[in-house]
Order: structure tokens, then sequence, then C-alpha cells
């Protein structure tokens, strides 16, 4: 999906080369037919804005917005895992799939950085892509509905990403809860975030064993862990 | 993989049940395991550790799998030390066993980043014009420089290129140096031992092109000068190895469990042997509940509680003579016997005064060399005045027969008669006289208790007349009877002031000290009589753990020497077991004289230039125009406040010019322009810069700090956070240095009347005065926000080098387990890269050229016995003689084009004049040899060829491990008989067991290696005892590097005296007067409480690295957090994780309370740095965001902190000098009416990091 590869470019820091390339990405996108005609007008108007703009204020308005913090990073294991030591494997196990697929890490990145990943899916079968997309669904919404907060048209790359591979069923859940929290919901609301369910051995397991939850998930790399989210704002 | 073709659908395996039906036998499919299985496989384990100024110096096995770090755990691998201890392993704490995900956490530096205003006026600028001219174009603007500067801390970065960054830093560089002079260039790093080679790159670059290295051990406060005072040692401790051989433990302000985690083992385990552990603390902290006994003094009266202590211990064990031991110990290894003059004093009172000096006496009492630091005792047995070896008058100068004169053997120096020295006057008395002591303890404080006693305290002291050189008679008193009549113990010799019982309350008993401290008397008696009794039965394996709370005070010589008397009039320090193990900060580089040659291009020049940090800051941040604590209200009552005017900075700038202390910049002038000029004149630099200070043309910097000339102009900052944690007063830097937004609520003494200074000039401020601060991090700290230029650097995963700790007695390495992330660099690579670029940039607007550097005197180096006495060359007291009365002026010749190539190479001067240090030297042209061939030799042209390289970390690493006696034994065995020839004693048998060990950094990777035993230390690392410190100068006879040679109880310089400090006493803490003008004037409608302000070592974080690890975070409440009592908290109606708000006029803090029973009443405790970064709401006072815990902090000098050219109190890097005290600070306290988290910032806050 070329598309896919269109809103790689779009979400990397801006330099001098892609400002040259907006005119074939304006004609990429007024192509593009996975697309709704919003979508693709939203996105054409955010490529407006940025070939309108002087390079160094949208380098600033970037490195504002994604170099900085976690609310919105664009490595995705940043919102699934944290700091976590599962983030670690979950890389591990992306890099295979590029790897399964064909494709070797030429660039100094880490597997699960969005722009990258992207560029990865867009060079799959349209289902693979949609599949793979809708694992990361859930993030991909929120930090969506972040940038819409902060006001940035950068949301409108989410929004269409959500097009492609369907919004998850708690869209609206999550973009209340962009709506609502602070500055950083992570260390705001960490207490709620990060406290754990009581554990209950005598509770009914299916088969009767212990859980094995862990499973299947090696297969479904982007799977959001089963780490509440954050749904009550400060 | 669903392993579908696994299952089956027609069949099923046969199930069983077993055990009695309990057991159920299932054929299900386990492919899932494999995930598991897989998960804990890696590439390989790589061995690093974590460069962080905690003393851990744990070795950690970092795990790798494609590429990626995945997670790191404990190494199990250090090699069994001595029977009968426990092992050192595992080492490490939560803090190190979470740092792996900083590698690709969100707040990693990922890119060189520039402020975009910054970048824009550099490329308009570079436009058609040279590097340096661009630089130049942009400062020289005044709009355009406030343009940049007056963003700093407000984001708008963007992402640059090493080769853009480079060329700016290297422009700017060239410029300041050209424009104002290399000495405009400051650079901070902090405690290299925790990575000594990345330290050593910002400090080599710093040292070529004759830039600052700013100190950090003194700025940090973690530097305590009672060290330097008693023993001539900057800090030397047991390993905590060592703490299994105490048999009493006290944990003194130091919390164990807490800030030294991977050690606390020892300390619990020697429990099981019977150990009783003793705990002072003000708090119930983490230590506290491993004591057999806690006691709970207000905090910041600690002295008061050691003296009831000396007091007892003197008491029983000394007066009374209980033991046999201690009274050998401090005849023989303290100043105890040696001898005061006692002069007179107002009133008919005497005063004590100097050591009495072999130049005091007819003929210098045989001594033709250094007869004024010589001093003197009465021997028992001839009755004799007699000259003992070992003061440091024999250390330097001797000649023939006189030589190896300097140790500790209890002889007579000339006649090599055996002496055993007379403790007391007392039985050969000539009259008893009364001398008045200072007496603080009455002072008043607003929130410190007082007692009622004279401020001047007359007590009867036995004296001895002595005949002087000049015919008149003289009264000597020993420090030992001057100490007793200063504990005020009762001799029987009558007058008042002096206690015969506990239960007296005169200063310094047990029952005075309740008052005070609150501990009541019966503790104090019971733990001291304890602690000696263990003492003398076990010759000294009574030990105190301390630490910063102790010495965090404004008089914190007093917390320290109160402790420190109490150990040696117990015999403690020295032996196995025993002794004063203070551990603030990772002070101990252990290959140090390897690695300064490379850190300082001592290869290539000499002298590099030196800065002591919290003197830089106080004056370049204007803290002293806001100074409010006179210099009057610390005076000894005993002192004439006539002979004892001005402000701090006044005895600055004094200390500065008499060459006590060091000055960045030296003069209002370029030094390359001197040098330049007293050639025009046809005279010697030094002669002609005498004459420009004699009339007065050229100054010190520090006496006009607010002239554009005395600007620093560039700073570097890299491994540390300076302005996110150790930079006292916070706002104050903001606001003049930086010149950006601040919450700075106080006025100056210009715009507040008050005392100015008399030998500064005062203007209208200064802002901004920094042109460029480049600071290099991984992770984008509080520092770094306000930087023009933040460097990607290598976390301590990527990259290779050397971490040593006082904690054990290995040598660790950190190592690469990946390549950099991003776009990141080694330290090494990045300065590197600079000298690089800066080789290139300079040219045709730098040659070579000569710079002329101001050198104060030295410690451990001849220049220590530059001032006998006090002389002012500016008040007319003696001549301007560089070296003597003020500082050396040396030139220093420096082929700026060059830098690069001197960077990459080991420089001649190592063949030329050898290496060294402490006051020792050898030759090392066999190692420079051996270097050569192990990093090969450069074969480009130029000053470099033929020289051995050092192109990476690791051929860094290996010349510090070479030149060191601590890891290569050939240069131990040259370094101990270059000592013996100074002793007169054979030492050499301490390393030749070692002789042909040699430890690479391929060894150290491949385990932590023991160091070997070198005279840069006095503990000894073998089989048979642990690290002590002190060790060799009670076992080998070495003296201490004091006046006397021995451990002094006794301080006799004059400013000592006049500041009241010739001995220990209880000094309450300082008012600092910075909370009466905000006390109820910036109202909300809630309560204000006034509370003392404690900023002790987190629980969560090592100062401020792993405060903004989400995973040290969630341990505790996420953000910046301060904990008060409840019954402080019931007063301003405040409950547990409210938010509060915590100001006075150095700025305000925004945080949430945790309310504690663990906090005493009165106190606060903030743990230090936390990040402003992370979860920090707006102010309502300053309407900005929260600051840091040193927006409500400044700093404060201490006169007696400046003292120079006098043995033991003489200038050394992180060795002596003024410190950043910090605790006697007080804050109002409130809940906040509206918490704002200032979002309409949102985006700038994103940048600004907020």
């Amino acid at each position: 999906m070329r598309i896919l590869k269109v809103v790689s470019a779009l979400l990397c820091y801006p330099q001098p080369e892609l400002i040259a390339a907006l005119p074939e990405l304006t004609e990429a996108i007024a192509a593009e037919r996975a697309l709704p005609r919003r979508e693709r007008e939203a996105l054409l108007a955010l490529v407006d804005r940025l070939e309108r703009s002087e390079l160094l204020t949208l380098q600033e308005q970037y490195v504002a917005l994604f170099d900085r913090g976690r609310a919105l990073s664009l490595h995705l294991f940043e919102h699934v895992h944290g700091e976590s030591r599962e983030r670690g494997a979950a890389m591990v196990e992306l890099l295979e799939l590029y790897r399964r697929a064909g494709f070797e890490l030429a660039a100094r990145e880490l597997p699960d950085y969005l722009p990258l990943l992207l560029e990865f899916l867009s060079q799959r079968p349209a289902a693979e892509a949609r599949a793979l997309l809708g694992d990361a669904g859930e993030t991909l919404a929120l930090l969506g509905a972040r940038l819409a907060e902060r006001g940035s048209d950068y949301h409108v790359l989410f929004d269409a990403l959500g097009a492609i591979a369907g919004a998850p069923a708690t869209l609206a859940a999550i973009r209340a809860q962009a709506a609502s929290e602070g500055p950083d919901p992570a260390i705001v609301d960490m207490d709620k975030l990060w406290e754990e369910e009581a554990v209950t051995f005598l509770a009914p397991q299916q088969g009767g064993g212990c859980p094995s939850t862990g499973a299947g998930r090696a297969a479904q790399p982007l799977q959001r862990m089963p780490r509440p989210a954050p749904n009550t704002p400060h | 993989m669903s392993h579908f073709l696994d299952r089956l659908s027609f069949f099923t395996k046969a199930q069983d049940t077993f055990a009695g039906g309990h057991g159920l036998v299932t054929g299900e499919d386990r492919g899932w395991e494999n995930a598991y299985r897989a998960r804990w496989q890696h590439d390989k384990i790589v061995r690093s550790t974590h460069g962080v100024n905690c003393t851990g110096s744990c070795s950690w096995k970092i795990y790798v799998k494609n590429g990626l770090v995945t997670w790191e755990t404990q190494q199990t691998d250090y090699p069994r030390t001595r029977d009968d201890l426990p092992n050192h392993e595992p080492r490490g704490c939560a803090r190190g066993a979470s740092y792996s995900w900083y590698l690709y956490s969100a707040n990693r530096v990922k890119y060189p980043m520039m402020r975009g205003r910054l970048l824009s006026l550099w490329r308009e600028a570079r436009r058609g014009r040279d590097p340096v001219d661009a630089w130049a174009s942009i400062v020289e603007s005044p709009e355009k420089s406030a343009e940049y500067k007056s963003k700093r801390g407000l984001g708008g970065f963007v992402r640059s290129t090493w080769d853009e960054v480079n060329e700016l830093i290297a422009a700017a560089n060239a410029y300041t140096i050209k424009r104002y002079g290399p000495d405009r260039i400051f650079g901070f790093s902090p405690i290299p031992a925790m990575s000594m080679v990345s330290y050593a790159a910002g400090s080599r670059y710093l040292s070529l092109i004759g830039g600052n290295c700013g100190s950090f051990y003194d700025w940090y406060c973690d530097l305590p000068p009672a060290s330097p005072m008693v023993w001539g040692e900057q800090t030397d401790v047991p390993e905590s190895a060592d703490w299994y051989n105490s048999t009493f433990l006290m944990m003194w302000g130091s919390n164990v469990p807490q800030t030294r985690t991977p050690d606390a083992h020892f300390m619990t385990e020697v429990r099981y042997k019977g150990t009783k552990i003793a705990v002072v603390c003000p708090d119930y902290s983490e230590a506290s509940k491993f004591a057999d006994i806690w006691l709970h003094p207000k905090q910041g009266t600690d002295a008061a509680l050691a003296m009831a202590m000396g007091h007892v211990v003197l008491r029983e064990f000394h007066l009374d003579g209980k033991s046999e031991y201690f009274d050998r110990y401090v005849r023989e290894t303290t100043d105890f016997p040696y001898l005061v003059r006692l002069d007179r004093g107002a009133d008919g009172h005497y005063v004590n005064g100097r050591f009495l000096r072999a130049s005091d006496l007819a003929d210098g009492a045989g001594q033709a060399n250094n007869p004024e630091w010589k001093t003197l005792a009465f021997d028992e047995a001839s009755g004799n005045l007699v000259v003992p070896n070992g003061s440091i008058g024999f250390r330097w100068g001797e000649q023939g027969d006189l030589v190896g004169k300097w140790n500790l053997e209890q002889k007579e120096a000339l006649s090599g008669a055996e002496l055993r020295l007379r403790l007391s006057v007392n039985e050969i008395r000539d009259e008893v006289v009364p001398v008045a002591f200072p007496y603080f303890g009455a002072t008043h404080h607003p929130h410190f208790a007082c007692t009622t006693h004279d401020a001047i305290q007359v007590r009867n002291v036995p004296a001895k007349k002595i005949r002087l050189a000049d015919g008149s008679e003289a009264l000597v008193a020993t420090v030992y009877d001057l100490t007793l009549a200063q504990y005020g113990l009762d001799r029987g010799l009558g007058g008042g002031n002096v206690a015969s019982s506990f239960d007296d309350d005169v200063p310094y008993t047990p029952a005075w000290q309740e008052k005070i401290t609150g501990v009541p008397r019966a503790q104090v008696i019971a733990v001291a009589r304890q602690f000696a009794d263990n003492a003398d039965r076990t010759r000294g394996k009574s030990m105190i753990i301390i630490g910063a709370a102790m010495n965090h005070w404004y008089h914190m010589d007093m917390n320290y020497r109160g402790v420190i008397n109490l150990l040696m009039m117990c015999g403690c320090v020295g032996q196995s077991g025993g002794g004063w193990a203070h551990y603030v900060g990772q002070e101990k580089l252990r290959p140090q004289t390897g690695w300064t040659a490379l850190a300082f291009a001592l290869d290539w020049n000499r002298p590099p230039r030196h800065m002591n940090s919290t003197s830089f800051f106080y004056v370049h941040s204007s803290q002293w125009r806001h100074e409010k604590l006179g210099m009057r209200e610390i005076l000894s009552p005993l002192a004439d406040p006539a002979q004892w005017q001005g402000t701090q900075i006044d005895y600055n700038v004094r200390s500065a010019r008499m060459g006590w202390l060091p000055t960045a910049p030296h003069f209002d002038a370029n030094p390359l322009e001197l040098t330049r000029a007293a050639a025009a004149a046809g005279q010697a630099p030094a002669d002609y810069v005498k004459a420009q200070l004699l009339a007065g043309d050229v100054r010190f910097s520090f006496e006009d700090p607010d002239n554009p000339v005395n600007f620093p102009r560039n700073l570097f900052v890299w491994r540390s956070n300076l302005l996110g944690s150790s930079g006292k007063g916070h706002e104050y830097f903001l606001k003049y240095l930086l010149g950006t937004t601040h919450g700075l609520q106080g006025k100056d003494l210009g715009e507040e009347g008050g005392e100015k200074p008399l030998e500064v000039e005062w203007r209208e401020a200064a802002t901004g005065k920094l042109d460029l601060l480049v600071t290099l991090d991984f992770r984008m700290s509080t520092t770094c926000m306000y930087s023009d230029i933040v460097l990607p650097t290598a976390t301590w995963y990527e990259k290779n080098d050397l971490n040593t700790s006082d904690m054990h007695p290995f040598i660790h390495p950190l190592s690469a387990a990946v390549d950099p992330a991003w776009e990141a660099r080694t330290d090494w690579d990045i300065f590197k890269g600079i000298a690089r670029t800066f080789s290139e940039v300079c040219k045709g607007h730098l040659g070579v050229e000569k710079d002329l550097v101001a050198l104060p005197t030295q410690h451990d180096t001849p220049s220590e016995l530059a001032m006998p006495e006090v002389r002012d060359w500016k008040k007319g007291e003696c001549d301007l003689i560089p070296g003597k009365t003020a500082p050396s002026l040396i030139v220093v010749e420096r082929d700026y084009p060059s830098t690069y190539k001197k960077f990459t190479s080991v420089g001649p001067l190592l063949d030329k004049l050898g290496n060294g240090g402490k006051g020792i030297g050898w030759n090392t042209q066999h190692e420079v040899e051996a270097l050569a061939s192990l990093n090969y030799t450069v074969l480009e042209d130029g000053v470099s060829q033929g020289r051995p390289r050092i192109d990476s970390d690791i051929d860094a690493a290996e010349m510090i491990m070479m030149l060191a006696p601590e890891t290569n034994g050939h240069v131990a065995v040259k370094a101990w008989a270059a000592l013996s020839k100074i002793t007169g004693r054979d030492h050499t048998h301490l390393a030749l067991p070692k002789e042909h060990e040699k430890i690479r950094y391929r060894d150290i990777q491949a385990q932590p290696r023991k160091i070997i035993s070198s005279p840069t230390w006095s503990g000894l690392e073998d089989e048979k005892v642990s690290y002590n410190a002190g060790y060799t100068n009670v076992h080998e006879l070495i003296p201490w590097r004091t006046v006397t040679g021995r451990q002094q109880f006794y301080q006799d310089h004059p400013w000592m005296l006049g500041f009241g400090e010739a001995m220990c006493a209880y000094r309450p803490p300082v008012d600092m007067k910075t909370v009466e003008p905000m006390l109820g004037k910036r109202g909300n409608g809630n309560p204000e409480i006034v509370l003392n302000f404690i900023t002790p070592h987190q629980k969560w974080g090592i100062h401020s690295t792993y405060t903004d690890n989400l995973l040290m975070l969630t341990l505790s409440r996420g953000g910046p957090i301060i904990w008060i009592s409840e019954i402080d908290a019931k007063k301003a109606g405040i409950e547990d994780n409210d938010w509060i708000e915590a100001f006075n006029v150095n700025g305000a803090i925004a945080a949430r309370a945790v309310v504690s029973q663990r906090v005493p009443e009165g106190m606060s405790m903030m743990y230090h740095a936390q990040e402003k970064i992370t979860n920090t709401p707006g102010s309502e006072i300053t309407g900005t965001r929260g600051g840091i815990h040193n927006s409500v902090t400044r700093t404060v000098l201490k006169p007696t902190h400046m003292i120079g050219g006098y043995a033991q109190q003489s200038y050394g890097f992180n060795y002596y000098g003024t410190v950043g005290a910090n605790r006697d600070e007080f804050i109002i306290v409130r809940k906040m009416a509206k918490v704002d988290w200032l979002d309409d910032e949102a985006a700038a806050d994103a940048a600004a990091g907020h």
C-alpha cells in the first residue's frame, strides 16, 4: 500500500528532501483509492501546510511534539511496554518479522519506530498490512487523539491509518481519555496505571491449570500488553 | 505459528492419572513454551557498569540480542578477597537493574540538537563568513545574542548534524580564546571515577586549549574540608568489606541501606558476629531500623552530640587513664603532644595561638631548612624540648642527613634519639593560666535552641614557660591540654566553665547537649562509653560511617571534626575495622596518577587550569549580589571585628590574590595578550604581570564580575546535570548566567541596601553572561533543556571506559555491549571530533600562542609551605612574589592548530618530566615505550609523529592503566621507592609481590581485578587486611600530610583562629534570612509554616539519574515530593499527597506532600535532584513551572575554606576550597490553592520538557 509509505514519510523529521518530494506525495495521495475522500483531503491540507511553512519552524514543531516525552513517542512499544523488560523481547520479535519478510534494518533506528513500520507495511500485501495495523490500532488511535487535543494537524496521519485498518472499537473512549488527560498521563496517573490486580489463586481457570496468557503473544508483536489503559483522568 | 499440523484431530493420547488421582497426564501441544525459551535466549553477555555518582561500581551482565540490549543482571564472579569475609557479590540495586531501557526510552537524546533560533542565526551568519567571524557576528550583536539566550529553557530545539555543531562549538571556542582568552572557557564534569575516560575526553580537550576544568567534589559538598584539615588527605575511607571487621559500628547521618545498597550486606552480616550498631539520624530512616540504639538529635546539631561523647571519652579513658592503648596512639599519631603558644588576649586572659615552631627558638632549634614548618614537643624522659621527625618542614628541601626524616618514628630529628612525647605540660607546668575559648552555642537562631552560657568561656590551662629566639619568654601548652579545656573537663586546676560531672550544665557535657540536640544524656554516655570500651579492647575496631547529612551544613567542619576527634581519641583511625568512613560521592579514582596525565594533558603541557567550582558559580551566577550572611556573624567572639571586614566575596578575592584559591578567568585581560604585551615591553611575562597587578592596571576577574571582559563565555557540561541537580542557587543561574526566565524572588543588595563588598566593583547586574552552553547527555535532562546545544552521548552500555569506587578494591570496565544508538557517540569520540574541527577552524585566528597560567600554591608540592604567616601584598604587607605571596605566573605554549594531534597521542613531557602525584614522582619512560608497542605510534606528520597513539577509548583506558601504580606493579614499586626516599623507610615490600602484574583493559572485561597497593592512597589492598584509610600512616609510619605530620586536633592558621575553629566546637546552623521577606506576604488563603529544608540522597534515583525513569518513579509518587511531619502537616492543613508549594526569596518549588511519622517536627525533606521535567505543575509564587530542589537554595562560602599556602590547608583540585553547603536553608510551606499544569504552554512545554 503506497499510502503507508506516504504516511511514513510525513511522520519523519521534516528535511529538505521531504519538502522537495511534497508534490510527489500530493500526487500519490490524490491517486490513493484505499482512503476515503475526507482523509485524503485532510492529508493534502497537511502537505499544503508543510509546503507553505519555513522548514526550521516545522522542525521545531516536530521536535517539540515527537522527540520529547512519552505521550507522543513514535516508538510504539513505548506505549505498549513502557520501560518494562517485555519491550526487548517484543523488539527482537518485530525484527524477526521484518527478516522473515526479507527486509534488513538499514537505518540507525529501533524496529518499533512507526515510520519504519509503515514503510515495511507499505511493501506487504494489503491484508497483512491491515491486520498488523489493526493490532496497533489502539495505540495509533491514542496518538492521533492526543495530537488532535494539542491542536496539531499531524493527527490526520493517524486518522488515515485508522481509515485503512478500521478504527478500534474503543475509539470513542480513547478520544475521551486523550481529551481529559493532563500533560503526561503515564506519570500523573501512575498509581492507577501500575496498580496490579490482586492475584486470586482460586479463581476458576479454563482447563483448571495456571493461566498461560502469554502463549500467543509472540505471533502478534503489536498486541497491547495487558497493562490497564489510563482511563481515569487526572 | 499456529502449530495446526501438530494438533491431533482424530486421535487422543491415552490419559492417565497418578498420585491417587491428584495428578493428570495430558498430551496437549506445548509449542507455546518456545516463546518463553526464546525470550531468555541472547546472543552475548557483556560486562559493564553504571557510571553514576553512587560509589556502587557494580559489575553487571548486559544481555544483547539481535544488536539490542534486552536486559541486565548482576555479575557474580568477583574474586574472593580474604578468608572469613563474606563475598562482595551480588552487587547492584533496583536502580541499576532498570537502567537498560534508558537506551531506548523516549527521553533519550538521539541527535545533535540546537535551539532553532541559534541555528538560524548561525546559518545566516555563516553565509560568506569564516566560522569564527560568523560566531563573532552573533555574539557581538546585543540583539542577536539576547534573541537566543532569552529562549534558553523554553524549548525550540531542532536536530542538527555533527559537522554543523562541531563547527559552531569550535568557532565559539576559537573566538573566545582570541577575543577574551582561553580561561573564559569552562568545563564542568563530576566524579571521574565513575567513567574516567569519558571525563578525560573533555578535560583533555580543555586542558590542551587552556580552558578551565571545574571541580565537583567540593561544589557537591561531598568534600569534607575537615579531612584535609585533620589529615592533609582529600578523603580516604575503608572499603565496605572492612565494616565486617568492625565490632562497633556507628552510622551517623548515613543511610547505608538506601544509598550504599550493594554494600549494606556487610553491615547486616556483621551484626550476626555480634557487632553493635548505633545509628545517629534525626529521622527514622532506612538505616535507623538496623540500629541496636537509635539517637535522633535535632538536625544540624550533631557536633554538640559528638562533643559530648568526646567529653565522656576524655574523662573516662584519657584523664582517668583507663586505656593504655589510647594513650600510646594519641602520643604517636596525633598532635596531642605538640606545643601551642598561649598569647596574651584582652581582659588578662590568654588565647591559644600558633604551634610553637623551630623558627621561634634560638638558632631555629638547629633546623636550617624550613624551621618555620617544624613543630615541637617535650620529651618525657629527657625533659627536653625536641623537634621530632615528621613535621611538614622535613618533607621538602632537606639536604644530607636530614633527608628521610619525614616519618613517624618516635625520634628526635637531629640526634635520632628515641622519644616519648609528653602529652600534657601539667606535670612540669610553670603556672596555670586562664585561657579564653570562643563559645557559639549561645548564638541566637530563630529555629534552633541556644544556651545561655557566655560567648567567651575562660578555662584554666597548665602552661610551661619557654625562651624564644628574641630572648623573651612565652607560654606553651600541649594540644591535649587545650583540648581537655575546650571539652570542658575539670582537671582540678581551678577556675570556671569546666565540669566534674556529666550532669553539670557546662558546655560539652552530656547534660549540656540535651537542650540543643534533644538526646537524653544517658544515651550519649552509654554510646560513648561502649564505643570507646570496644575500641580499647579491640585496638581500634570502632567505626563511624558518615554521610551527606552531616556534611551539607555550613558548619560541616564542626560536625566532622567532632566525630573525627572521637575516632582519634579512641585510636580507631588506620586500624582494620575502625575509623572514619565518609561515603559521599565516588571520590576514589584508584589509578589516579595514570589518569591525571591523560585527563589534564600533562603529557603535553603543564600546569592545567583548575578552578574551584563553588567560588566560580557563586561569583558568576551573581549570588554574591544577594548575600545576606555577614561574615561578622560567624567570626570568633575573640577576634577583633576591625581586623576582619568584608563579605564572603571579599575573602575570596583576598584568598585569590594571595595565591590561595584559583580564579577563572584569572585577570581582566586576555592571558595571550599579556604575554604579547610583556614581550613588547621587553619583560619576562611574570615580571610584567606583577608590575601590572601592583599598579592596579590588571585586576583579578573576581574583583569585577559584572564587567563583560570577566564573563565566563563558553561552558561545557558532560556526565552531569549541573542545572537540574548540583546547581545551588538554580534561579540565580537562570537569571544571571543564562539570562532567561527565572523564579528568583529576592532583590539584590543594590536595590535593597545591605553590606556591599569592599574589594569588588559594584555595577549594574549583568545577565546572560554565557555565550554558549553545550551539554552532552544520553537523556534530556534539565541541564539539556537550558543548553544551546545538546550532544547525544553513548549510554553506559555503549562505550568502553573504566570505573572504580572507594567501596571496594576492584577496577571495573564499562563496555560497549552495542553501538551507540541513533546518532549518539561516546564522550571520547565527541571531544575528539570537536578537537579535530577546532584544529581546522582556529587556523588564521590562532597559531602557536603563549598563554599565561596563574597557579595557586598547591598541596603536596613545595609551595604548600608558601605562607607561614598571612601577608597581603595589596595592603603593602609584603612584596608580590609569584608562587609565594601570589599565584605563580607560568607561561604555557599552546599550538592551537595541533590540538587534535596532541589529543590523540601521548605527549613527550612524560618522558622528560616523568609522572607522579601526591608529592612524589618517578621516571616513566619504560611505560611510555610499552604504550607505544601496545597502541602503536602515530605515522602522520606533525607534533605527534612517532608518539604512542590514543585513538580509541580503549587506547585511552590502556594509557591510564599502563601509567598508574594501582594497575601496573612495576610502577607501584617505583612509586613506593620514590616515597621511601622521603620517609627514609623502605616501603617497596608493599608492592614487590605484585611487581610483574599488569592489568589490561581486556583483563577487567574478563573479571573485575583487584588493584595494587600504591602510595597514592593511605590504605593497603592485600591478602591480609581490608582497605582502610590511614593504615599506612599508622603501620608504615608515613606521616599525614599536615603541619605536624600527625592527625591534627588543632588548626593554627590565623583564619582558623579568627573564625574560632582552632579546635572543634558546636556551631549552630547559620541564619540564611531567606524566609522573612516572603512570610505571609504572598498569601493564597492557606496557612504557611516554616521548615528546615533538608535534601538527602534519593531512594528512587541516584542524584538526578533515574528520577526520570518510569520504573523508579512508579515505586515512589511519580514526581517531585517533599516529606513533612504529621505535626507540621496538621498545622498547615496539609494531607498526604496534597500539592504543596515550598518557597523563599531564592525561588519556589511545586511538589506533592508525603506526610510521614518518619520526619521530625520542623524539618522537611526533599530527595535531591528530582527533575522538574517530570510531573511538575506551575508555582503560584513565580507563575512559571515549579523549580527543582535547588530553586530554594543558594551557595554560601566560608572563609576558612579559602586558606592556602599552609601545609594541609593548601589548594588542590577537589582537595581544598569552598564547598556548596545548603542545609541551613529554610522554606515556607503551604498547600496550593490551585494546581495549574500550565497546559496552555503545552506545545512549548513538550519542547521544554515539562
